[in-house]
């Protein structure tokens, strides 16, 4: 049945009648979207064209409340910009044609995602130093981009530098009091203790991605990151937030200290600076992680609320509320408590 | 009765992980069946002990709210503003009585005194580190040592990956490891 209607879909837009859509399946990861995989092949010029696809649509419930359009709208902006994104075609906020909005983008083959894969699987072994740089030099691009002349400036800038600690605090505080179903002491005191202990000032407002990490990338076995996936949560603000959150333990997957699995903190703070001519002040990485972790367990409380008032039977829902200690344990630390 | 609970468990995850992960075809359906095996895991680790950790859990927050109570009250002349919290804590101790040995109602229990706990410790945030706030800060000390004992228990998928080398410091440490620098 869905597989019928992208390609009735697919027909208008690219205006050929006989495009046959294939290999439907849903496909893990992107927890705040369904994400769905296909081939589609029709005519043109006289030629067969067959090409991969993913659509990404909007679920019933989900651990983030976002748009999908300003998803959209930044991975077609920054593609030019030397950011490695999949090509996006089309983006419906008609919740009438595939019962919830969605939008359409390029499947990019031969690459991993799955941290476990790209971390322990030999064929990636040997590729980790080259994947690590990539993985640095990448976010340095992404803090290097010119946002107005890009046109993102309707993502909404912080009114100064000083103000992209305060913007976040208060956007994940206000989720918090939305979805918490139950009291939450350590993340109530984090909240007091962030305002508190703010961060020096951004050095620049920039385009932040706010999801950067191990995980939300796709990489082949020559160690090139070929895509930066899962923008949702992207906006405007500091630079060191996106730093921290890809310093955060939760995607440390080895266990050790290195930050994504990938390398030492040390060389990563070294190599983000060379690269991006932003200074990594350990008070901000300290104050930006810690509020990544508050962030992370406020997004698992987005998730444990919508399975609790029954909008998802997904399991994922359930398991991510049942798993907000550690996080707490880890903003607990950050405190110095 | 047996089998209890958790060998019933073991053996839906047993099931899941032997017979029908196997037979699954499309990559969402194994990812799928590998969280409810989590969800499982993380069920199991809790099933035996999930009454005794709340009664335990709800005797030591009585305990703080009390020591709370206290420091609030003795904390320097003029600070008005704290003594509805005093009041409210008091309110909490004397309406503290069910006996009920229901996991529903044992949390129940846990979730009010946890919810003036919260009060206090935002309270205490704000406090901390002022003149005269060293009884304040001797149980904020306190409070956090028993949320880092409650926020190391139980299952979680990252004690396998990201949280394992921390999980093993706790452990070795025979209780909450507190090696890491403390700014206070």
């Amino acid at each position: 049945m869905l597989q019928q209607r992208i390609q009735e879909y697919l027909s208008a837009k690219i205006g050929a009648d006989d495009v046959a859509v294939s290999n439907l399946v849903r496909i893990p990861g992107g927890a705040s979207r369904e994400t769905w995989s296909f081939d589609a092949r029709w005519p043109e010029n006289g030629m067969e064209v067959e090409r991969g696809f993913v659509l990404r649509r909007d679920p019933d419930a989900s651990l983030l409340e976002t748009e999908r359009d300003l998803e959209f709208r930044v991975m077609d902006a920054v593609a030019g910009h030397g950011v490695p994104v999949p090509k996006m075609y089309w983006l419906e906020s008609d919740g009438g044609l595939l019962d919830r909005p969605f939008f359409v983008m390029e499947r990019i083959d031969g690459c991993e995602t799955s941290p476990t894969q790209v971390l322990m699987d030999p064929r990636f072994f040997p590729v980790r130093a080259k994947l690590a740089e990539h993985f640095v030099d990448i976010l340095a691009r992404i803090h290097a981009l010119d946002w107005r002349g890009s046109g993102l400036d309707f993502l909404g800038a912080p009114t100064d530098e000083a103000a992209c600690a305060t913007m976040e605090i208060e956007k994940w505080e206000a989720v918090v009091d939305r979805d918490a179903l139950e009291p939450q002491p350590v993340l109530r005191a984090a909240f007091r203790w962030m305002r508190r202990h703010p961060p020096p000032p951004a050095e620049r407002i920039v385009l932040v991605h706010a999801d950067y990490r191990t995980g939300n990338f796709l990489c082949d076995s020559d160690g090139e990151i070929r895509g930066v996936l899962d923008w949702e949560m992207v906006h405007l603000g500091d630079p060191m937030e996106d730093v921290a959150w890809a310093c955060m333990r939760p995607w440390r997957w080895l266990g050790d200290e290195n930050i994504g699995g990938l390398i030492q903190r040390e060389q990563f703070y070294k190599r983000y600076e060379e690269e991006s001519g932003f200074s990594v002040i350990p008070e901000a990485i300290r104050f930006w992680e810690l509020l990544g972790n508050v962030k992370l367990a406020a997004i698992f409380l987005t998730g444990a609320r919508s399975y609790c008032e029954g909008r998802t039977r997904s399991p994922m829902m359930a398991f991510l509320g049942r798993n907000i200690a550690r996080l707490e344990l880890e903003v607990m630390d950050l405190m110095g408590v | 009765m047996r089998p209890n609970a958790i060998e019933s468990l073991r053996a839906a995850q047993a099931a899941l992980g032997e017979v029908i992960a196997p037979g699954l075809t499309s990559a969402f359906a194994v990812d799928s069946a590998q969280t409810v095996q989590m969800l499982l895991e993380s069920l199991a680790s809790e099933w035996d002990t999930a009454a005794e950790s709340l009664s335990r859990d709800s005797e030591t927050l009585r305990s703080l709210l009390s020591a709370a109570g206290e420091a609030l009250t003795n904390a320097p002349a003029g600070n008005e503003s704290l003594r509805p919290l005093v009041s409210e804590i008091e309110h909490r101790l004397r309406d503290d009585g069910t006996t009920s040995l229901m996991i529903s109602e044992l949390a129940s229990r846990n979730g009010s005194l946890r919810a003036t706990l919260e009060s206090v410790l935002v309270t205490f945030e704000d406090q901390t580190g002022r003149p005269g706030s060293e009884k304040i800060d001797e149980v904020r000390i306190r409070i956090y040592k028993h949320l880092k004992e409650v926020a190391a228990r139980g299952w979680s998928f990252w004690d396998v990956s990201s949280f394992r080398g921390r999980m093993a410091a706790i452990n070795s440490a025979d209780g909450v490891d507190d090696s890491r620098e403390s700014v206070g």
